[in-house]
């Protein structure tokens, strides 16, 4: 069969209607975006790829490796300040997007599913912390539990189950933080990169802005 | 431990403690860290942007 409308054929059509392959992978970026404080997203998402690259390396080798080894205690240090960067970025990222107001011109869901990510990543490390099998991740977990049976949640989330926290922290969590930051990504190409606000909007006025444009002259 | 980090962390961590504030002094640098970063990314000129703006 050839040339008909299946399935295969809308979809693809969708995925292009959505996703034009120039707004996927553009020329060029907007020349407002020649400021350090748009470098964050991509900081983030280059610690994200450490994380992953580390962590997968970890979990080939295991606990004895990771804690008896000098090159595993090497990538077992690689993935925690992997980690850390990734939170330091991604936080900058989110104060500048923040500041910068950038749900506007139909960016709400780019802006949602990067708040989500933020928040799904917070349990994702918190799980890595009780997943070390030592003395600290027994220390951190019995007082997490604690602090998380104040809240109800119960035996659903057993931070003392070691199965059930490496679960969580190599496999279900990673799956919805990389999830939502490929959306993430495709959302932002999507719509393109958020301008900056406009100075009338800053209540600077048509004169100041002037000003700025004639001192940039 | 001959792998002996570059500060001594084998002690309880330092915190300051003031009326309802109570953080560990390593958090609290940190956090100033990212402030630091934050403001230096707004402020400090991107290469090449003088030359864009201008052209």
């Amino acid at each position: 069969m050839s040339g008909g409308r299946n399935w295969t054929v809308r979809l693809r059509e969708a995925g292009v209607r959505a996703m034009p392959p120039e707004k996927l992978l553009p020329d060029g970026q907007p020349v407002y975006m020649s400021s350090w404080i748009y470098l964050f997203g991509v900081l983030t998402i280059a610690a994200l790829v450490i994380i992953i690259g580390s962590g997968v390396i970890l979990g080939l080798k295991g606990p004895a490796w990771w804690h008896y080894t000098g090159i595993g205690h090497f990538f077992n240090s690689v993935h925690l300040w992997a980690v850390e960067l990734f939170f330091f970025f991604m936080v900058i990222h989110l104060w500048g997007k923040f500041f910068m107001v950038a749900w506007r011109g139909g960016r709400a869901r780019t802006w949602m599913s990067g708040a989500i990510a933020f928040l799904i990543a917070i349990p994702c490390a918190f799980t890595g912390y009780i997943s070390q099998q030592n003395f600290d991740a027994q220390w951190i977990a019995t007082q997490a539990k604690d602090g998380l049976n104040s809240t109800g949640i119960g035996a659903f989330f057993n931070v003392l189950n070691f199965g059930q926290m490496y679960t969580y922290h190599v496999l279900l969590l990673p799956v919805i933080v990389v999830t939502l930051v490929a959306a993430h990504i495709l959302l932002v190409r999507r719509s393109g990169i958020v301008p900056p606000l406009p100075l009338s909007e800053l209540g600077i006025g048509e004169a100041a802005s002037e000003g700025v444009a004639g001192s940039a002259a | 431990m001959s792998l002996a980090a570059i500060v001594n962390l084998n002690h309880p961590a330092t915190y300051v403690h003031w009326h309802f504030f109570d953080m560990s002094v390593s958090n609290i640098v940190v956090i100033v860290l990212m402030i630091i970063v934050f403001f230096a990314a707004i402020l400090l000129p991107f290469p090449g942007s003088r030359r864009r703006s201008e052209s």
